[in-house]
C-alpha cells in the first residue's frame, strides 16, 4: 500500500495546460486549438451520409434528397463509408505486419535483425506444418517469413492463423462467409465493393467489413505480433514507468513514436551503446533517455521496459516539454502537426518511412539493410541537437507512475501456472483464470483498447471505466493508447490492487500482477484473440459464452474500426464510446448492433454516455454469467 | 447454484439457527444472562476482533446479531461472499457461546471446545518460530477411518497442529489414535459450529502477537492471510453451511482443500479439489506455501516435535 496514489485526469490536464503556455509563447499550434477551429463538424459527415466516391457527387442525403445521383440511399452510403473505413484500418495493420515479415525474411545471424525467440519460431513453423528438424534457424525464419508473406496474396484458401480459433468459431466464419482469404484481397475486395455502382446493400457491406476486419486481426495483425516476438523476443513481465515525467531534463531525450518495432528496437539498441552514451556525455548531457509515444512505445515497453512518455493526444506535449532532442517516427497516428511544432523548438522531427512522409521533417529513410547505420545516425543526430536546446523553454511535468507490463499470452499462461497446485492442476493452460471466473471471484474480463479522441475528455473514459470495472472484480486487459492511459494513471502499478474489489484484489495478490494487464500495441490485440480462444478451448465454452467484452471508449482511427470488426467477429461483444459515423442509417445501425449477432454471436453497443457505457458492459458480463449458470 | 449462492444460502441457514437459539436463550434466561467463553480476555474473540465490541450478556448478543446481519450483503461479488463467510463464523461463535451458559463443560473428552488464552500463548511462540509450520483444520469424515488417521498422522509427523471437527474425530478415536494438545491433535467438537474454536485461535493470535486493533477487520484479515499458516481439509459431502464456513476461512487467507466433486467450483490457491485423500497433505502444504525442512531420520517410530508432550504410560 504505502503512499500509492493514482494520477488523475485533472492532473494530466493541468500539466498539459502548463505545456500549452510554453506553446503559446513560441507560437505553436496545438490539437486543442485545431479542434476548436473544426467545431462544429459537418453533420453529413458525422452521420456517414456524405458520399464522394465518384465525380457525379459529392452527394449528401437530406429529407429532400433521399438518394444520391446514382440512386444510392443513405443505407448504402453509410455502409460503403463504413466498409472503406474498415479497409483503411485493415490495410494499415496488415502493411505493418508485412514489414515485420519482410524484416524476418532478412534476419541473419550476423545482421542487425536476429531471431531472438527461436522457440516461438519453431512453434509457429510446426503449427504451419513446416519441417523444423535439423534446419538452421535462419533458414527456417526465411521459409516461415515467405509463407507469411504469401498470406497477403495467396490465390486460394483462408488465413492460416484461423486454425487457432475454436472449431465452433471457424464454423461460424465459414457459414457466414466471412472467413478471410488473402489479406490484400480482402482490402482490395472491400474497395471494389465500395466503388460506384457496386454494393449498396447494407448486409453485404457489413459482411465484407467483418471479413476485412478478420483479415487484419487473424491475418495482418497476428503476423505483426507473432513475428515481432520472434524477432525481438516474446514479452515477459517487466517494470517500467509512464507519463511525461519519464523524460529526463539532464539527458538527451529521444522519443520513438509510431508503430513498427523494427525502427524503435534499433534506436533503443544504439541509444544503449556505450559509445553513444559517451558521445552524449561529451556534449554535456548525462546520458540518453529513450521514451515512447503510442504503439511503438508499447512495443519497446513490453520487450525492453522503455518508459512510455504518453499516448496519442500527448504526442505534441512531448515536444512542448522543450527537452525533446528528436522525435523519431515511422508510420500511423503521427500528427503532421509535429512538423511545424518541432520548428518552434530545437526538436528534430525525423520521419523514416516512405509510407509516412511529412513536410517539415528530416527524412532518414529506414530499411532493413541499412537499419543499423540509420539508427546510429538518428541517435547521433539527436545527441548533436542537445546543445541547441533552449533552457528557458524546458519544462517536464514531474509526473510519472510505475507500471508492470509485458503480458503476452505466453506470460499470462506462465503467471497462471504460478497459482496452480502441482498435485491437482496441469501447467500451461488458462484454466486457473477460468476457475477464477466461473467461481465468481473475478466476474469477467474486459479488453480495453483504442485511441484518444478529442470528442471524449482525453483518457477520462479509459481510466474511469477501468476503475469501475476493477472495483467490480472485472479484470482488464489493455493495449494501445488505452493501456498507456492506464499506465499513466498508475493502474498498472501492482499497488493498484487496492482499488479492486475483494476478488480481483485477491487474484492480484496471489498471482502478483497489476489489475490492468498490458498486452501490448494495437496489432497485439491479436494476442487477446488468441487468449480468448484458449479460454474457450480450456473451458469447453464458445467464445461468445465467456463473460468477456471488448471496449474502445475513445476510439479514433480506421484501425480501431477494423479491430472492432474482428473482435465482434470473434464472438466478443464490443462497446464503443464514439459513434462510427453510422447514425445516418437505421439499417446499418441494426446490422451492427443486432444483425451480425446471427452470424458471429456478438455485436456492437454504441453508447456515448461514458458512465452508461461501463454499466452496460457490467450488465452484459452478468448476463453472460447467468446464461451459463455461474 | 453458483458458489456465491451456496455461501449466501449457508449463511442464511446458520443465521436463522443463531437467531432462534439466541431468542430461545433470552426466553429461558432473560436478556441479562451473562455469556462468556472460559479463560479468555477477548470476550467473544472473533466478534470482538472484527467489530471491536465486547459482548457480555444475551441482550448484547442479540444486538451483536444485528451487526452480523449488516455483513450479509447479497451482491454477487467476492467481498460479499467473504463477509457472509465471516458472518457465518460469527454466528457459529454465538451458537457456541450459548453452549457455555450455566454449563461449565459443554465439551467432554476428547473434544476441547473453546481453547483458553493460555493454550494460544503456548502455541503462539512455536507458530512464530516456525516450529509449528502450519495449522490443519480437518472437517467432516474421511472416506475411511484409515485415510483419516493416515492424514492426521502425516501432519503430526510434520509438526503441524491438527484440529478436528466432526466425523473425523470418531474415526480417529476408533483407530485408537492418541490425541490432545500435547501431541498437537486437538479434536474441537462434533458440530460444524465448533470449528470456530480454531478460528478463534487464529484471530487471538492476530490480537496477541500481531497487535491488531480490535475492530480493524482489514488488518485482521491481512495478518491471518500473511502470518497464520492455516488451511482447511473439508471432506465430502459439503453442505451449504460448510461452504459458507469455507468462505470465511478463505477470507482469512486459509485455503480449503476438499474431495468434494459435486456442485463445487474450483478457485486457484483457495478452493482446491483433490479427489485423492492421500494427497491432501501435499496439496494443502503447497496451497498454503508451507515448506517444511525435514531431516529424515531412519528410525522405527515417528519423530517430530509434536511428540514432545507425549506422556508414556506404564504398561
Amino acid at each position: 500500500m504505502g503512499d500509492f496514489k493514482l494520477t488523475t485526469v485533472e492532473e494530466f490536464e493541468a500539466a498539459t495546460n502548463r505545456l500549452l503556455e510554453t506553446g503559446a509563447k513560441v507560437g505553436a499550434d496545438a490539437w486543442q486549438l485545431r479542434v476548436k477551429n473544426q467545431t462544429p463538424h459537418c453533420k453529413f459527415g458525422e452521420q456517414g451520409i456524405c458520399c464522394r466516391i465518384c465525380s457525379m457527387g459529392p452527394c449528401r442525403i437530406t429529407p429532400k434528397a433521399p438518394r444520391g445521383i446514382c440512386g444510392c440511399d443513405a443505407h448504402g452510403i453509410v455502409g460503403r463509408n463504413y466498409l472503406k473505413f474498415t479497409a483503411g484500418g485493415a490495410a494499415t495493420h496488415s502493411d505493418h505486419g508485412r514489414e515485420i515479415c519482410h524484416t524476418l525474411y532478412h534476419a541473419a545471424a550476423d545482421g542487425a535483425y536476429k531471431v531472438k525467440d527461436p522457440d516461438k519460431l519453431i512453434r509457429i513453423a510446426k503449427e504451419w506444418g513446416v519441417e523444423t528438424e535439423g534446419k538452421d534457424i535462419y533458414d527456417l525464419a526465411h521459409e516461415v517469413a515467405e509463407m507469411a508473406l504469401m498470406e497477403y496474396g495467396k490465390p486460394f484458401g483462408y488465413q492460416r492463423w484461423l486454425k487457432r480459433a475454436p472449431q465452433h468459431t471457424q464454423d461460424l466464419w465459414e457459414k457466414a462467409e466471412i472467413a478471410p482469404r488473402a489479406i490484400d484481397r480482402e482490402v482490395a475486395c472491400s474497395l471494389h465493393m465500395t466503388h460506384m455502382g457496386c454494393s449498396s446493400k447494407p448486409e453485404a457491406l457489413v459482411r465484407q467489413s467483418l471479413r476485412a476486419g478478420l483479415c487484419d486481426g487473424w491475418g495482418g495483425s497476428m503476423c505483426g505480433t507473432e513475428f515481432s516476438d520472434v524477432l525481438f523476443g516474446t514479452p515477459k513481465p517487466i517494470d517500467t514507468e509512464a507519463n511525461l515525467g519519464v523524460m529526463n531534463a539532464d539527458n538527451v531525450n529521444i522519443v520513438v513514436h509510431g508503430h513498427d518495432p523494427s525502427l524503435s528496437e534499433m534506436v533503443c539498441e544504439y541509444a544503449d551503446d556505450p559509445e553513444m552514451i559517451a558521445y552524449a556525455k561529451s556534449v554535456g548531457a548525462k546520458g540518453i533517455t529513450v521514451s515512447g509515444v503510442c504503439c511503438t512505445s508499447n512495443e519497446v515497453a513490453m520487450r525492453r521496459g522503455i518508459p512510455m512518455a504518453g499516448n496519442f493526444l500527448q504526442q505534441e506535449n512531448v515536444v512542448l516539454t522543450g527537452a525533446c532532442e528528436a522525435i523519431v517516427v515511422d508510420v500511423q497516428c503521427i500528427f503532421p502537426a509535429l512538423g511545424p511544432l518541432s520548428k518552434c523548438f530545437h526538436t528534430k522531427f525525423i520521419t523514416t518511412s516512405p509510407v509516412a512522409q511529412m513536410p517539415d521533417s528530416d527524412y532518414i529513410r529506414f530499411d532493413v539493410g541499412t537499419a543499423a547505420e540509420k539508427a546510429k545516425q538518428i541517435v547521433k543526430m539527436a545527441i548533436d541537437n542537445f546543445q541547441n536546446r533552449k533552457p528557458e523553454l524546458v519544462y517536464i511535468p514531474d509526473m510519472k507512475q510505475k507500471a508492470t507490463v509485458g503480458y503476452s499470452v505466453e506470460a499470462i499462461v506462465k503467471t497462471l501456472d504460478g497459482v496452480t497446485n502441482s498435485q491437482v492442476d496441469e501447467l500451461g493452460t488458462t484454466k486457473p483464470l477460468i476457475e477464477c471466473i466461473t467461481s465468481g471471484v473475478i466476474r469477467g474480463a474486459v479488453a480495453m483498447v483504442g485511441c484518444n479522441n478529442p470528442k471524449i475528455r482525453p483518457d477520462y473514459a479509459h481510466i474511469e471505466l477501468m476503475k469501475k470495472l476493477l472495483a467490480n472484480d472485472i479484470i482488464v486487459v489493455a493495449s494501445g493508447c488505452s493501456a498507456q492511459a492506464a499506465a499513466k494513471a498508475g493502474l498498472m502499478d501492482k499497488s493498484a490492487k487496492d482499488l479492486c474489489g475483494a476478488g480481483l484484489k485477491r487474484v492480484c495478490e496471489l498471482a502478483d500482477i497489476p489489475p490492468v494487464l498490458h498486452m501490448g500495441s494495437c496489432v497485439d490485440i491479436s494476442r487477446m484473440m488468441i487468449l480468448v480462444s484458449e479460454l474457450a478451448k480450456d473451458s469447453g465454452l464458445n467464445i461468445s459464452q465467456l463473460p468477456v467484452v471488448g471496449c474502445a471508449p475513445e476510439w479514433m482511427s480506421e484501425k480501431a474500426v477494423s479491430i472492432g470488426n474482428y473482435v465482434v467477429s470473434t464472438g466478443i461483444d464490443t462497446f464503443l464510446g464514439v459513434d462510427p459515423y453510422v447514425s445516418g442509417s437505421d439499417q446499418m445501425g441494426y446490422w451492427l448492433t443486432e444483425g451480425v449477432r446471427d452470424w458471429v454471436e456478438a455485436a456492437y453497443t454504441v453508447e456515448t454516455d461514458i458512465e452508461k457505457l461501463v454499466d452496460k458492459m457490467i450488465d452484459r458480463i452478468e448476463e453472460k454469467r447467468a446464461a451459463i449458470g455461474i | 447454484m453458483t458458489l456465491f449462492d451456496r455461501v449466501f444460502s449457508g449463511n442464511d441457514a446458520v443465521y436463522g439457527l443463531t437467531e432462534t437459539a439466541i431468542d430461545n436463550a433470552i426466553a429461558q434466561y432473560g436478556a441479562d444472562q451473562a455469556v462468556a467463553f472460559p479463560h479468555t480476555a477477548y470476550s467473544l474473540p472473533c466478534y470482538y476482533a472484527v467489530t471491536g465490541t465486547k459482548v457480555s450478556n444475551l441482550g448484547e448478543l442479540k444486538e451483536a446479531l444485528g451487526v452480523v446481519k449488516t455483513l450479509m450483503t447479497r451482491e454477487k461479488r467476492l467481498n460479499d461472499a467473504f463477509m457472509s463467510g465471516v458472518a457465518t463464523a460469527l454466528c457459529a461463535e454465538f451458537i457456541e457461546v450459548l453452549k457455555y451458559i450455566n454449563n461449565e463443560t459443554p465439551y467432554e473428552e476428547p473434544c476441547s471446545g473453546h481453547l483458553m488464552d493460555a493454550t494460544i500463548r503456548e502455541l503462539g511462540v512455536p507458530l512464530v518460530t516456525g516450529d509449528i509450520p502450519g495449522v490443519a483444520v480437518i472437517l467432516g469424515a474421511a472416506p475411511t477411518k484409515e485415510e483419516a488417521v493416515e492424514l492426521v498422522k502425516s501432519y503430526q509427523a510434520q509438526g503441524i497442529l491438527v484440529t478436528l471437527v466432526g466425523g473425523v474425530i470418531d474415526q480417529c478415536l476408533e483407530a485408537g489414535l492418541n490425541m490432545g494438545a500435547a501431541v498437537r491433535i486437538i479434536p474441537l467438537g462434533r458440530d460444524v459450529t465448533s470449528v470456530i474454536h480454531v478460528v478463534s485461535v487464529a484471530i487471538r493470535a492476530a490480537l496477541i502477537f500481531g497487535n491488531v486493533t480490535p475492530g480493524d477487520a482489514g488488518n485482521l484479515m491481512k495478518y491471518t492471510f500473511e502470518r497464520v499458516p492455516a488451511f482447511v481439509n473439508a471432506f465430502a459431502p459439503l453442505d451449504d453451511v460448510i461452504v459458507a464456513c469455507g468462505a470465511g476461512a478463505i477470507a482469512l487467507g486459509f485455503p480449503v482443500i476438499t474431495n468434494e466433486t459435486e456442485n463445487i467450483f474450483r478457485v486457484p490457491k483457495s478452493l482446491i479439489v483433490q479427489e485423492d485423500v492421500s494427497r491432501f497433505n501435499a496439496t494443502s502444504l503447497e496451497a498454503r506455501d508451507i515448506k517444511i525442512k525435514i531431516t529424515k531420520i531412519d528410525i522405527p517410530v515417528s519423530f517430530a516435535s509434536a511428540f514432545e508432550g507425549e506422556i508414556i504410560r506404564r504398561g
